[in-house]
């Protein structure tokens, strides 16, 4: 792989980005109108929830405001990056093709994406993580921010996967939609976990892993070390997944 | 200058889903000729292009290129959200080119349009994009130049141009191989084949 066209690209990518000012503005408008709801209508009276990824019998009692916070901008980042990272491999995709076909390796193209997405799961979570600063401070502050960069990484890998899994936008819209909404935005929230059925489908959906990293972090002293690493394998799973795809829909390079 | 074969093509062969496409494609594109494929739609043609530029596979056949090529594709496939400068940057760096500057500013100048340099590709007309098309499968100077249906997305601008280079390009030993539904100026032509039932014929 050779660095300078990795950087050539990711440039580009990050210039085409930049134009973009609808969705710069979204990414950071999203998270704030999905806290604002939840600040304006979730009470602040405690609740029980368990720590799934601690022990079947870990229970915290917090204010569910402040759970529903934490749920939230969980996923609010998983959205956004998959939404963002569904669109950087789907765009332009023939004229990727077309820079193929003139020299580019498929593999400096994805990396050059790859990069400039970890650097808005970072920005979107750094953000999002210190919005939550605005309402209360999580235990451990630091832990709960890896928690949602995680989630990033995870849903991010997600949304390359099905960006380059379907040729068309609207299966890859509804896609990702779908599970987002059902794992990200309902069955990772720990307050249903606690009375569900069949737990070991929702532990085994893209946001558990990263969810309990930032519940456990934000709510307990108990290690994240487990959680953590899970979701790193879970994010490098579906992204070695995309890169195969990828590379199968890529021409090879005649000379 | 004509005994050089820049692309030779052998007994290309190419279905899909069982139906034959391509039943034996032979060609051969010499040193300093220009060629035109012709076919009614369905003919293949745009299946033997994409086979010859890399963007398909064959089932059977050989495919051997000499030298570099450049590739002019029917509609303009360039990036919308970069300028017309930042399109010929990340094309020259496709082609491994460190006076891409130098060449583009060639090419800006030669097909006037130097005044859109620093425009967004949504900003701009379609004949400078067309232009950009054209100039993106030139700028690293293709020993065989491949076109698909330059007449459909050409202006009237741009096709005189095209020709004009044309004959500068055969002169300094260039191929070059043009794929339409329809040629014009045929005495233009080293020779004109046309795809039917998947072989090619010479007129």
């Amino acid at each position: 792989m050779r660095l300078s066209y990795v950087a050539t690209g990711a440039l580009m990518t990050v210039r085409e980005l930049l134009r973009n000012r609808v969705v710069l503005i979204m990414l950071f408008v999203i998270p704030s109108v999905f806290y604002t709801l939840v600040a304006l209508t979730t009470p602040d009276r405690p609740i029980a929830f368990k720590l799934a990824s601690v022990s079947e019998d870990t229970f915290v009692s917090v204010s569910q405001k402040s759970e529903s916070l934490v749920f939230i901008g969980l996923a609010a980042v998983g959205f956004l990056t998959s939404f963002v990272a569904m669109t950087l491999i789907r765009r332009d995709v023939d004229v990727n093709r077309r820079l193929v076909v003139c020299g580019y390796r498929p593999s400096e193209l994805v990396v050059s994406k790859l990069a400039v997405l970890v650097g808005v799961i970072l920005v979107v979570a750094l953000f999002v993580s210190t919005a939550l600063l605005v309402f209360f401070r999580p235990d451990h502050f630091a832990l709960t921010a890896v928690g949602l960069i995680l989630v990033g990484w995870v849903y991010g890998a997600y949304g390359l996967l099905v960006g380059a899994l379907f040729r068309r936008e609207l299966e890859a819209v509804l896609f990702i939609a779908l599970l987002a909404n059902i794992d990200a935005g309902w069955l990772q929230n720990p307050i249903y976990y606690a009375d569900a059925q069949n737990t070991e489908i929702i532990r085994a959906l893209p946001a558990y892993f990263p969810s309990q990293v930032s519940m456990v972090a934000a709510f307990s002293d108990h290690p994240v070390t487990i959680p953590v690493l899970a979701s790193i394998g879970y994010g490098l799973s579906l992204l070695v997944l995309a890169l195969i795809v990828h590379r199968w829909r890529m021409p090879a390079f005649r000379g | 200058m004509n005994d050089r074969a820049l692309l030779a093509i052998n007994d290309i062969a190419k279905a899909f889903r069982g139906t034959p496409v391509l039943n034996g494609v032979d060609l051969e594109l010499r040193s300093g000729e220009m060629l035109a494929v012709v076919g009614e739609n369905g003919s293949g043609k745009s299946t033997l292009l994409k086979i010859i530029v890399g963007l398909l596979e064959p089932d059977a056949g050989a495919f051997r290129i000499q030298g570099t090529m450049g590739y002019c594709p029917q509609e303009s496939l360039v990036f919308e959200n970069l300028t017309v400068r930042e399109n010929f940057q990340f094309f020259g760096k496709a082609y491994g080119l460190t006076d891409w500057r130098e060449r583009s500013v060639r090419l800006l100048e030669r097909f006037q349009f130097a005044q859109y340099a620093d425009y967004l590709i949504s900003k701009v007309s379609g004949g400078t994009r067309q232009k950009l098309n054209l100039c993106l499968a030139l700028m690293h100077d293709p020993d065989v130049l491949i076109l698909d249906e330059p007449y459909s997305g050409f202006d009237w601008e741009t096709y005189l141009h095209f020709w004009g280079l044309t004959e500068e390009l055969l002169e300094r030993g260039r191929g070059l191989l043009i794929v339409s539904h329809l040629i014009y100026d045929h005495d233009q032509f080293s020779a004109v084949h046309e795809l039917v039932d998947g072989v090619l014929r010479c007129d």
